[in-house]
Parts: C-alpha cells; structure tokens; sequence
C-alpha cells in the first residue's frame, strides 16, 4: 500500500465512523427534494420581479445552504444534555413568539417576522422543532411520575400558549402544527385513547362555536379572511372572496397541467401571475401545472418515503426522549405536507402552512433541514446503540 | 408504530386520489378555464359602410375620430369623482356634467367605457394628452363616426345610427353583435343594417392576471372588414331641389305645418327623392347636445315623422283618375259620353256641391279632369254605388291604396285608408247613428272626390300614378339599388328582385286617363296650367291637383303628376299640409322637383295652380 492510499484509507475510516449510522435515503430525499424546491421556486418566479428573475432563486438557495450546514451541526447535537435546559428554552421559545406580537413586521395584514437587520426571522417557525423537543422532554420525565389525565392536560397547557401567542399574529396554520406535534408526542407516549376522544370531542365543540356559534351571537373569534379560507373548500366555485379565487386558480392550475403537465414554459397560470402565492403556500400546484400528475404524484410518493423514514428513524431511536422528538418531528413534517398539498387540492381549508423543502422561505426551509438533522442525528445514535447491543 | 405508517399512507394516497381527480378526470374542464384565463380577444371596431346616391355621390360617410371617454370602474373613489369634475369646468360645462353622463351610462352597462364627448377637436386632445398623468382613467379612443357631407338632406330616408336599445339586445347577440355597437337605428341605416355594418376585428392575446399582454403576445387575429357601400336609388340633384321646393313652399305659404314628396321613375319604381318636411339633422342623437335631442323629440311639427310614408292624407281630387279608373273598367261610363257637370247636384235628397260651385256644362271624361268637376265625378260615385260590387274599392286596392306599398323602408310606412262597408261597421256610433253603420249613396259620391274617409300617404299616390305612367304595371318602389364594394362592384342587386303586378286596365282605357291628366296640366282650362302650361314640349307634364278638406280649415294641397307625358320617366307627388289657400302650393314644387331630373329650366314653371 503507497502512502497515498493509507492516509485515504484512514480518511475513510473517519468519514466512515463520522457517518455511521447515516440514514442514506433520508439525507438524498431531503437534498433532492430541497433542490427540487429551489428550481420550482426558479421557475415559478422568473417574471414575478422585473429586471431580477432570480430574486427569489437567489435567496432560496442561500436559505438552503445555511440550513444543510446548520444540520450538519446538528448532527453532533446531545438532546440529553440539551434536556437540561428545557424550561429555559421553552421560555425563549413564548418569549420570542410573543416578541413578534409586540415588535415584530408585518406582511399582508399578519405580523410574523422580527426585523434583525439584514433577515427576517419568523420564531414560530422554529419553534416547531422546539415544541417537540420541548414536549418530548416533558412527558418523558413524568410519563411514569404523573398522573396520565394530569400529564396530557399539562402538555396541552404548554403547547397551548405559545399555539394560542401564534394564532394571535394571526398564523393559523403554524398553532395547528403546534398542536398536531403535542398530539403526536402523546399519542406515541401511549396516553390512554381515552384522552384523544375527550380532544376530539373538545375540538369539535370548538370548531363548531368558532365557526357558527359565536359568530351567530355576534363574537368573532376568526378574521373574517380566516373563515374565508376554512370554509371556502367546501364550495369554492360560489366563493368571491380572496380565499375562494386562491383556490380555483390553484385546482386550474392543477387541473390544467394533465398527466405528464405544461413544461415550466408553458404554465400559464403561474407564469401568467393567475395563481398566488405560486412560490410559497401554493407551490405544489406549481409542479402539478408544470409536470402533471406525473410530478406531483411522484412528489407525493418522496414525501411518503420521507415520512416512512422518520418513523424507521423513530422506531431505531436509542432512548425514550429521542423516540418522542422523532415522533413529533414525524408528525411535523406528516401534518404539514397533507394539509399544504390538500389545499392545493382543495380537500383542505386554507390555512397558511407552507410545503416542507419546497415553499419559498428562509425560516421555514431552515427548520425542516433542521428537523431532518435531529432525525438524522437520532437515527445514528440508534444504530449505534443496536450495534452495540449486538 | 406501524399505525404511525399506515395513517400516513392513507392520507397521501387521498391526495394522489384528488390529484387524478383533477388532472386526468377533470383535466379538460380545468385547460379550458386556464385558456380562458391566459386568452383575451381584443376587439377593432370595422368602419360601417357608406351610402351613396344612384351616381355615387356620399350621403353618408364613416370617418375615424377621437372620443373622449371614460373608463368607470378606474373613476369610482373620490380622486375620481375630483378628475370628472376638473375636467367639466375645464370644458366649459357645469361640475357634475360628466359624472351625471357617467353615472347614467354605469346603470346600462357598468364596465363600458363612457363617451365624454365624441369627436374631440384638436385642441381638447392636446389638451388630455399633455394632463395624461392628472387624469386618471379618462382617455381618447378611436372610433369611427357618421358623417353627413349634406346636413339634413334625405334624413328621412337615410335614418340615424345609435347604440343597441336594451331591450333588443339579445336579438342582436344573436345575429353575432357584442352589444356594445353602433347600428342602424332608423331609415335605410337600419333596412340594410345586415351590409352596413362591417365586421369587428378579432385579436386573441395573452394576458397575465393584471391584463398586460404578456409571452407571445398576438396569438391570433382578423382584420376589421369594412361595410359595404349602400347605394340607393335617390339622385342627389332631384334630392336637393324637391327639399328645397317643400321648404320653400311651407314657409312663404305662412300656415302650412309641413309636407312631403316623392319622386318616383315610373320605369323601374326607384325612389329618385323622398322628402319630408320639417326635418332633422340624422347624427343629433349621436353628437347632439340635449336639448337638440329634446327639441326633435318634442317639437310640435314632429320633424321625425317621415310624411312621404307615414303621413296619412285626404286623396281629394288626385283620387279622381281612381275614380274614373273603376268606372271605365266596370262599364259604368264609356268612353265619349258627355256628363252633365252643373255647380252643384241633388243626389237621395241630399245636395253635393261642387268646388265653388262652378258649372261646365255636359262634358267627357277628359274634360272633367281637366277642369277637375265634382259634379261629374259624383255621377260616377252614384253609378258605382248603384251597380253591384265595390269598384270605387277594388279598384283603389288594385292601384295599391289601403296597404304599405312594400318599400324598403318597411318602418314608418302606413297603410292609408280605403273606407268599406267592414270600416263604416266599425267606425260608425251605434247608438247615436245606426243608420251611418251602413254604406251609404253619399259615402260613394264623397269617394268618388277622395274625399269621406279615403287617407293616402305620398308614396302610395306616387305608385299609383307610375302606374298609369308606365302602362299599367304596379311597381313595388324601392330606396335600394345595389350592394357595392369599395372598388364600385355590384355584389347585390337591390333593384331587380322587387315585385310589380299588372293594374289590368285596357290600353284605351288608361289613354282616355292620360289625356284628361295631360289636359289638366296643359289645357286652356287645366287646374295646374299656370304652373306647367309653359313647360318646353318635350317636357309636357301630365297630373292632376288635388284640395283636400280636413279638420283643420285650411285645405292640404295635392299634386300628382309625371313628365314627359308621352314617354314619362318621373312621377312626382307632393303633398303640402295646409297650404292650399286660393292657389295649389303643391304644383310648383312638383315642377321645380322635375326640372332637377329631366334637366329644363325651373324658371318656366308657374308658381301657383288652381285650387281643386
């Protein structure tokens, strides 16, 4: 063996030991369909600033690198000793969400953002990883300690408050996921099927108060815009409002591009301006116009593999708190693509939550690429554990 | 765990459910909406055809102009109820000139631009191009305008132009008009309407969601098509110089409310002139200011009124070459047999009078029209009631009376009035006059005069003299004469196809007519000899005059008649509402109207005939 060779071998041998327990099909389904999102957002976006058609591409690639190397941070990151800290990060997380109500930027009528200089950070957004860690590390420390009605009801408490600060700027969408996360740490958690009922039951009371109720006796719980986009999927052609023209431009959009779709060139209701929002909430119809059912089915499919394999991930988890953050991040990242891709369709109400890897967004695209690497991290961590079981 | 995975599955598998849905079921219905989305037509505005006289002189033309418009829906916040206002100062109106207009063509059609002001001058068009950036949503438009190089001249047969009335408008969408078009409206403009108009260009552009025209720009398109050019029969010099003559006689006779005529070739049955009187100017509705509008709708000599079709008069003594008509064909007078003609007649215990109860003694046929004797016509009038049958009605029907001649005018035209027993049943009180619900002797002798109850329009009197003119053939008269394109080519021929039916009265029959109707002009004793006595040879008039009664006291004067007697190639008939005082108003008009067509010097007709 020459010198060459043994100094590769021994830089192999530390690739192979920094990457071991890798989920390989995880990080290329992330990558690709990151990328993907980057040259949809190209696409979509040519003509939407002019002078500059790359404004949005430019940016979104910038987001996508600061977020693959942010997750290779984190792929080093010690949830247990991390578990440390929870209460303080919990803190950070109200403390911030509800900084942006009190000092935050506005964007079309809902204040999201807070202004540090030259970016825009939206803390909701991040903060959905953090309430799954935040939740994990709760109901794992008491799972055996508490009583388990007092324990749901403590989880809900807390992912409740900031939901309820987020819902509050007005983000309906992001406090849904809030609580989709909490659900899915209890569920997993194996609280008593019981207590999902009583939810169930709870919610339904609620939708039904928010949405005809109060409204009848004159207490309006929803910006009229938000009762606009719940409940224009049901009958969207009869809908004049905003919500109801986004919708039917988006199953035009979709309907339009036929099974293999129009070409990037020939989507005319993207191109031609007639779909909102085509780069952020709406993008799925973007690819639907673009490549048919073709690329949208075999989007679809990417976002089952991906799913599939948060819950591998998930089930090869090393210890009890990073079994639930997997869970939640799972659930995350399940939630948000069936609700994105069914408004596109229009068998779900508009509610603002953008598509994972592909939305036009930098906080947004950050904590997904985020989410992966703590999965990611999870998984190695596991195979190790099993391989030292072994 | 595995649950975890299943819901999962489920849930993307309905989405990849809904997206087969849409984009292979329902994918044609949603490419459709895309297309109709990405795809506007724009329109281009066809100029509309013109119209012509027989030699092709313009009486209407199509030129392009500027209007100044408004565009509703960009003027409905304060800013733009402010620019509305600026801009009716600017223009010297009051402040809410423009925005009353706007708002009054809003409750028609809501997205349409609004006309300002049509045909901007120069001056009001530098004048918005330099504020192009203070006005919002006012603009100047192309489009094109009718132009009348005559003013007023043949208004009546020419009609107006305007926008679709409402309530028609989807008669029109059906024969593939948008709504939004000018179109005949009146006279010939709507007759022929289907060659008028021309044929909107079509653009299909893309569009983004703002309306720019984006990627390809023109996808595809047609040009305008021009209308065709109508020509009509009318001759422009016989035009002028019959609209002159009628104006010239309703103003120096000082009580007359109005007239009309028309000029017929007995030939051909092409209407060389049709005139009324008082008239209008035909692009007052498009171009008019409110109170002109108003003035022609309100004004008490009803100046929309086209009399040459639609007015209804007494025949009166014009009635009598009917008259004679019926009785030689039903053998109720031959030819020769001398009539006693005193000044006036106890007929059924009744006595009728003839006109200023002059007496001519036994007299023919020919006389009596020449020197137009009532009495001898009465004779007539009881002969016919005495005989079997309704000759006095047959014969009117046969010469076309009672019933629109058929012009290519079909709006405006009346029937007339050919009184019969049927109309004397219907008209009559039962209850104060039973006996009048019956025909009657006298209703015969008052007939036999064109008097009672028998109402003619100009038009079926100038038909019904043609046809004594061209030998007995009935001629259906048209305003028409062909279709042509820009080059001049014939492409229709309006003229030809129009229907004539035979009088069916002998040869020599009709002759004993003519040469009381020549005599009447040209006699030592002629009613209308001082008006055509001292026409050159070649231009001997045959008519006969006419005094009709009517409500009003003052007499209709009448004038009938056609030129060169021998070989006529026009009839003239002229009607001068109550301008028959002392002396026939009507004549002279017919002269002057004659010496325009057959070229002789007007100075050589007399100005005023004989009453009756």
């Amino acid at each position: 063996m020459s010198t060459l060779g043994r100094t590769g071998e021994s830089f192999e041998a530390r690739a192979r030991a920094r990457t071991a327990g890798m989920d390989w099909v995880l990080l290329g389904l992330t990558l690709a369909v990151s990328f993907f999102g980057i040259y949809m957002v190209r696409a979509a976006t040519e003509s939407d600033v002019s002078g500059d058609p790359g404004f949005f591409f430019t940016r979104q690639l910038a987001y996508t690198l600061v977020g693959l190397v942010c997750m290779f941070f984190i792929l080093r990151l010690d949830l247990e000793r991390l578990s440390r800290y929870v209460w303080t990060i919990y803190a950070i997380l109200v403390a911030s969400v509800g900084a942006v109500l009190v000092l935050g930027a506005s964007a079309r009528g809902s204040t999201r953002w807070i202004d540090l200089g030259p970016v825009r950070v939206q803390p909701s957004e991040l903060g959905k990883v953090v309430i799954a860690f935040v939740i994990a590390v709760v109901v794992m420390e008491r799972l055996k300690a508490m009583d388990p009605a007092r324990l749901t009801l403590m989880v809900l408490a807390l992912a409740l408050l900031p939901a309820i600060i987020v819902f509050l700027q007005p983000d309906l969408g992001t406090s849904l996921v809030y609580a989709a996360i909490a659900l899915a740490i209890l569920w997993v958690a194996g609280q008593p099927i019981t207590h999902f009922a009583a939810i169930g039951a709870v919610l339904l009371v609620g939708v039904a108060l928010v949405l005809y109720l109060l409204p009848a006796v004159g207490l309006n719980v929803l910006q009229p815009y938000q009762v606009d986009r719940l409940t224009s999927f049901v009958d969207s052609g009869s809908d004049r409002s905003q919500a109801g023209y986004q919708l039917e431009q988006s199953k035009v959009a979709i309907g339009s591009g036929g099974a293999l779709g129009k070409g990037p060139s020939g989507a005319t209701q993207t191109i031609n301006d007639f779909l909102p929002e085509h780069h952020t909430d709406f993008i799925f119809a973007v690819v639907a116009e673009m490549f048919g059912f073709m690329g949208g089915g075999l989007l679809i499919a990417a976002y089952f593999i991906l799913v599939w394999r948060a819950i591998v991930i998930m089930r090869l988890a090393a210890t009890e708190l990073e079994r639930l953050v997997a869970a939640g991040i799972a659930a995350m990242m399940a939630f948000e693509v069936f609700v994105n891709i069914g408004m596109n369709v229009g068998i779900m109400p508009i509610t603002g939550i953008p598509l994972p890897f592909m939305s036009y967004g930098g906080s947004h695209t950050l904590t997904n690429l985020v989410a992966v690497g703590v999965l990611l991290r999870i998984g190695m961590r596991g195979r190790a554990a099993q391989a030292g079981a072994a | 765990m595995a649950s975890f995975a299943g819901v999962a599955l489920v849930l993307l598998a309905v989405l990849v459910v809904r997206l087969w849905f849409l984009q292979v079921v329902s994918n044609q219905g949603y490419q459709q909406r895309a297309e109709a989305n990405r795809l506007r037509t724009v329109i281009t505005e066809a100029p509309r055809g013109a119209i012509t006289d027989r030699n092709g002189k313009a009486l209407v033309t199509s030129k392009e102009v500027l209007n100044l418009v408004a565009l509703p829906q960009e003027l409905t916040s304060d800013a733009g109820t402010r620019t509305l206002r600026h801009l009716s100062r600017a223009l010297g109106h009051p402040a809410g000139y423009f925005q009353a207009k706007v708002a009054k063509a809003q409750k028609v059609s809501p997205f349409e631009p609004v006309v300002l002001q049509q045909d901007a001058p120069p001056a009001l068009q530098a004048y918005v191009q330099e504020r192009q950036a203070q006005l919002p949503g006012i603009e100047l438009q192309a489009a094109y305008q009718r132009e009348y190089p005559n003013g007023t001249l043949g208004a009546h047969i020419l009609g107006y132009t305007g926008p679709i009335p409402v309530e028609s408008i989807t008669t029109y969408r059906e024969q593939g008009y948008l709504g939004d078009e000018t179109v005949g409206r009146a006279g010939v403009e709507g007759e022929y309407e289907r060659y008028l108009r021309g044929i909107a260009g079509r653009q299909q552009v893309e569009v983004n969601a703002q309306g720019d025209i984006v990627g390809r720009g023109v996808i595809s398109q047609t040009a305008p098509r021009p209308g065709e050019t109508l020509r009509l029969s009318i001759d422009l010099d016989v035009q002028k110089a019959l609209e002159k003559a009628l104006k010239a006689q309703v103003v120096s006779s000082g009580t007359s409310t109005g007239a009309a005529g028309v000029a017929l070739d007995p030939k051909t049955g092409a209407v060389l002139a049709m005139a009324s009187y008082p008239t209008y100017q035909p692009d007052v509705f498009e171009s008019g200011t409110p109170r002109e509008v108003r003035r022609v709708l309100t004004s008490p000599g009803r100046p929309l009124l086209n009399r040459s079709i639609g007015g209804e008069y007494p025949a009166a003594s014009t009635f009598k070459a009917i008259t004679a008509s019926a009785a030689l064909a039903a053998g109720l007078y031959r030819p020769g047999e001398l009539i006693e003609a005193p000044g006036s007649v106890v007929l059924y215990k009744t006595r009728f009078r003839g006109f200023n109860n002059e007496a001519f003694g036994p007299i023919a046929l020919p006389k009596a029209l020449e020197v137009s004797s009532d009495t001898f016509f009465y004779a007539l009038g009881d002969r016919s009631y005495r005989m079997r049958g309704w000759p006095l009605q047959e014969w009117s029907q046969k010469y076309g009376f009672g019933s629109p001649t058929g012009l290519d005018l079909a709006e405006g035209e009346s029937a007339g009035l050919v009184p019969d027993l049927a109309y004397k049943r219907q008209s009559c009180n039962r209850k104060v006059d039973p006996i009048n619900c019956s025909w009657r002797p006298g209703d015969s002798i008052n007939m036999s005069i064109g008097q009672g109850n028998v109402l003619v329009t100009p038009l079926q009197m100038a038909t019904a003299y043609a046809a004594i003119a061209n030998g007995g053939k009935v001629i259906t008269p048209t305003l028409g004469n062909a279709v042509v394109d820009t080059d001049g080519r014939v492409l229709r021929d309006l003229i030809s196809a129009r229907a004539s039916r035979a009088l069916g009265l002998s040869a020599s029959n009709l002759d004993v007519i003519k040469q009381g109707l020549l005599l009447a002009a040209n006699g030592n004793e002629g009613t209308a000899t001082p008006v055509f006595g001292n026409l050159p040879p070649a231009f001997k008039v045959a008519g006969k005059t006419g005094t009709a009664e009517n409500p009003s006291k003052i007499d209709h004067a009448w004038y009938v008649g056609y030129a060169p007697a021998d070989d006529p190639e026009i009839v003239v008939a002229v009607v001068v509402e109550r301008g028959g005082q002392g002396a026939n108003s009507a004549a002279p008009a017919v002269c002057e109207t004659m010496a325009a067509d057959l070229k002789f010097d007007s100075s050589r007709c007399g100005t005023a005939a004989k009453t009756n």
